[in-house]
């Protein structure tokens, strides 16, 4: 073969490996659009809810009052008469079959709904006012288009009868959607249209709270000590291998130690973000000091040379020097570690936090869900509108890795400027 | 051959030292006086670097490095383990190959030795302290007015006399220069050895240079070491000019090798 | 003096080429002498051109040496030996310069003399210039050499020198004071007299440099000066 021959078959090969590297990217970019959009497309109708407008009669003497109006005798007066009476005069009903029909349109929550209005606006008593009330799950997916209505009625959710109501409330311009705060604001909940993660939201940062606590200064100090002050010994290279094999170690195995020691042995209350962030910081422990020790190992030693030779102790040199050279590493690590257990599902459904939890948290020790499990628990149920609630929810997860890898990217850039 | 009559300030005897099994330095007897500068110069390798080293238990760092045999600063004997290094280090400051300042603002670059120290009682103390410092090292002028911004945005001869500025911060009696302007171009290069002519007034100094020329024009007395052995030591006139020992002269004559 | 060479061939080439010449400049020198020499006690006049114009080559070598010393100072920058070699090679080739200079002088007068120069006033005359050629000779051999010992008997013999230059000027102030008529005469061989004798000095710092040269101290003490002898 001629030089000449040779030197373009090696362009010729360089050329077909820039394919091979450009056909590889767009398979992942390809992959990533196909999950993100299938995702999305699901997803992002959770995110308004039906709501189908009502002229409620505000009549006081349907609620019981003793004495005066107040904001504290509202609070304490019944509304479902009121709301009853209302409701069922939006179509006319011949019996009580129907009766009960008219009122499934709407969401179970509708007397909460008219009361939470009337105490917001308690001038408006003893008037009929248009208040728009949320539809039920089966209104608000047909309304989305999700339910296929030319199937014979006995298969479907959603009888003649309702349809009707429901065509003649279009035709009235009475059915509308709004922004769905309840998915934010509200926990979980049997009813689609009612369910939210605000609860598992909760959940979660305590959890990633509470782990990011532990696992933190225990594994920045553990990194110090084992780089900077322990002796070069077999000991301590038993220690390097141990923990760079904890970082292996699957994350099922941590959810069963936490089952087996803090639920059984010590009896910590199961189901709350407290067992769960001490269970994801055993496991981040280790994905914090492998950065960790990998950033004090890349600080130059002319650094510390300096530090020594102005008379710096070594504590001194570490810590004043060192360490702050380390954080950039440091920090994309500890928040790259810090999103993975954000999504952890497997521990955390051992320890119990698959628990039907309506109620927002308030400490870390109230029994709560997280996200990743509310995924979880929610593709598991049979109603339609779980469905959009369940990609929805792995659309706030993702946002917030995002969100969290942007802050690591940010950080260590700051870091970075100022070491040049 | 008449070497100057002044006091001794480092002397060490029958120093040896070790790396692991292989032997650094054998049996080094030498004598370095005060208030003058004293040139180490030798073929790579040679242990001049080590051998400084040991004058502020620099070594120490180095885990499988043993020094034996007396090294003694003003008649104080420094190579035993109850000798405070930190103290040490304040008496005996350093300036590296590749000059290299803190990632910090110059003024913390300085001020980072008397605050460990507990030297400066205030802010006005340690400004006090900043701005001699810089005075001393030939850089007030060019910094003065931008003291916050880091070190590392100085040319390369600026950082090296920000590096003795910080060793001078903490009131050195000797500064230890371990081959100062190798990583210099010609200008800066002459700013340090002028610097050092000055210095010498005030403080004691052990340059290790790979420049003959350089050795020749800021000392005063001059070492040649070869394989961890000094081959001569002598005033710097009689080893540039008329060495003693045929080894001496084939080096600095360029026969070598 | 060192066995081993430089590191640097071309700097090796330099140091070597710069002894070459200075050596040829010797040699130049030193039959520039002779010729004066024998022209001198022979009354020869027609040797008197080629002598004066071949002292045009002695200063030629002067000016390449001078050169190629300013080469080897900006170049290299020697040290020790070195260094010493080229500041001692500046020096020599500046007194050789010298003593080719004063034997022009000496060769251009004898234009002047008479044909029948009587002998008695040259007997001593032709021993210091034998005396002087001699100490050329030596003076360049230990150069040759590196001769530490030849160097310092030369610089003694500069006493000899001394005492025959005086002797020979006795003889011709005792011959004037017998014939009066002989002043310019007597003048001429008065002025080669002392041209030789401070070719004579002049070898003797040739000495004293190539001293310095080898053992890098100068040599100590005054010169050996001879007495200045009565005159009658």
């Amino acid at each position: 073969m001629t030089k000449e021959e040779r030197l373009k078959k090696r362009y010729r090969a360089e050329k077909r490996f820039q394919m091979y590297g450009l056909i590889s990217v767009s398979c992942a970019l390809i992959f990533v659009l196909i999950l993100v959009q299938n995702i999305f497309s699901k997803g992002s109708s959770a995110f308004s809810r039906t709501m189908i407008e009502v002229q409620v009669n505000f009549d006081s003497s349907l609620l019981g009052l003793d004495g005066p109006v107040t904001q504290k005798s509202l609070k304490d007066a019944e509304f479902y008469d009121l709301a009853v009476e209302s409701l069922l005069k939006i179509y006319p009903s011949k019996d009580t079959k129907e009766e009960r029909q008219v009122l499934r349109l709407f969401s179970p929550d509708y007397e909460y709904e008219i009361k939470d209005y009337l105490i917001k606006n308690p001038n408006k008593i003893d008037q009929i006012v248009p208040v728009k009330i949320t539809a039920s799950d089966d209104i608000d997916q047909l309304n989305k288009g999700n339910f296929p209505r030319d199937l014979p009625e006995d298969r479907r959710r959603v009888s003649n009868y309702q349809l009707n109501i429901y065509d003649n409330l279009v035709e009235e311009g009475k059915i509308d959607k709004k922004f769905n705060n309840y998915f934010f604001s509200k926990g979980d909940s049997r009813d689609p249209e009612l369910a939210g993660i605000g609860g598992s939201l909760m959940g979660s940062f305590f959890t990633i709270i509470i782990c990011l606590a532990l696992s933190f200064p225990i594994a920045i100090m553990a990194s110090i000590y084992l780089e900077e002050f322990a002796p070069k010994n077999k000991i301590t290279d038993f220690i390097e291998i141990n923990i760079n094999n904890l970082a292996a170690v699957p994350s099922i195995v941590y959810g069963l130690l936490g089952l087996g020691i803090l639920l059984s042995v010590m009896e910590f209350p199961r189901s709350t973000p407290l067992v769960a962030g001490i269970t994801l910081s055993l496991m981040t422990l280790p994905r914090i000091i492998i950065p960790c020790r990998a950033s004090l190992k890349a600080v130059p030693p002319s650094i510390r040379e300096a530090a020594l030779s102005v008379g710096a102790s070594k504590f001194q040199t570490v810590f004043h020097h060192v360490v702050p050279l380390a954080m950039p590493g440091t920090l994309s690590g500890t928040i790259i570690g810090l999103a993975q257990a954000l999504g952890e599902t497997a521990p955390l459904i051992l320890i119990g936090m698959v628990a039907f939890v309506v109620d927002i948290p308030s400490t870390p020790v109230d029994p709560s869900a997280s996200l990743p499990v509310q995924v979880y628990l929610w593709s598991e149920q049979a109603e339609r509108g779980f469905v959009e609630k369940t990609s929805a929810t792995i659309m706030m997860l993702l946002g917030f890795l995002i969100v969290m890898n942007f802050i690591a990217v940010y950080l260590r850039q700051k870091f970075e400027k100022k070491w040049n | 051959m008449e070497l100057n009559n002044s006091k001794i300030k480092i002397k060490t005897k029958n120093l040896n030292v070790y790396y692991g099994a292989k032997q650094a330095l054998f049996d080094i007897n030498l004598d370095i006086n005060q208030k003058e500068v004293t040139a180490l110069i030798g073929p790579s390798g040679c242990g001049k670097s080590t051998f400084i080293r040991c004058i502020n238990r620099m070594n120490d760092v180095i885990d499988i490095c043993k020094v034996e045999g007396s090294i003694q600063l003003d008649g104080n004997e420094i190579n035993e383990k109850k000798v405070d290094v930190v103290t040490l280090r304040e008496k005996v400051g350093m300036v590296f190959q590749k000059p290299n300042p803190f990632p910090k603002s110059i003024y913390e670059n300085i001020a980072y030795g008397p605050t460990i120290h507990g030297v400066a009682e205030n802010k006005d103390k340690m400004d006090e302290i900043v701005e001699n410092s810089l005075k001393k090292a030939a850089l007030w002028e060019e910094v003065k007015d931008r003291l916050n911004e880091p070190g590392t945005s100085l040319s390369g001869g600026q950082q090296q006399r920000l590096c003795i500025a910080r060793a001078l911060s903490v009131s050195p009696e000797v500064i230890l220069m371990d081959e100062p302007c190798s990583a210099l171009d010609p200008i800066a290069t002459a700013k340090i050895e002028e610097l050092i002519d000055d210095l010498k007034k005030s403080y004691t100094i052990v340059i290790v240079t790979h420049s003959m020329a350089q050795a020749v024009r800021v000392s005063q007395k001059t070492g040649f070491f070869h394989l961890g052995k000094i081959i001569e030591v002598d005033s710097t006139e009689k080893i540039f000019k008329n060495p003693d020992k045929k080894m001496t002269q084939d080096y600095i004559t360029g026969r070598f090798g | 003096m060192s066995e081993t060479g430089h590191t640097v061939k071309s700097y090796e080439e330099e140091m070597q080429s710069l002894n070459d010449n200075l050596v040829m400049m010797g040699s130049l020198t030193e039959s520039q002498m002779a010729d004066a020499m024998s022209a001198v006690i022979k009354v020869d006049k027609e040797s008197v051109d080629k002598i004066v114009k071949s002292d045009g080559k002695i200063n030629e070598l002067r000016s390449i040496i001078d050169n190629q010393i300013t080469t080897v100072l900006v170049k290299r920058a020697p040290m020790a030996v070195d260094l010493r070699i080229t500041i001692s090679t500046m020096k020599i080739s500046h007194d050789l310069e010298r003593i080719g200079d004063l034997a022009k002088s000496v060769a251009k007068k004898v234009k002047p003399l008479p044909v029948d120069l009587p002998d008695e006033l040259t007997a001593s005359l032709r021993r210091l210039g034998d005396l002087v050629q001699k100490q050329l000779k030596d003076v360049l051999d230990a150069y040759l050499n590196k001769s530490k010992e030849k160097a310092i008997e030369i610089w003694r013999k500069d006493e000899q020198v001394d005492d025959l230059t005086n002797l020979a000027m006795n003889e011709v102030a005792t011959y004037l004071q017998k014939d009066k008529k002989n002043l310019e005469m007597a003048t001429h061989l008065l002025f080669v007299t002392k041209n030789i004798e401070r070719a004579g000095d002049h070898i003797t710092n040739i000495a004293e440099s190539l001293y310095y040269l080898i053992e890098g101290e100068y040599l100590k003490g005054a010169r050996p000066k001879g007495k200045p002898v009565e005159s009658e």
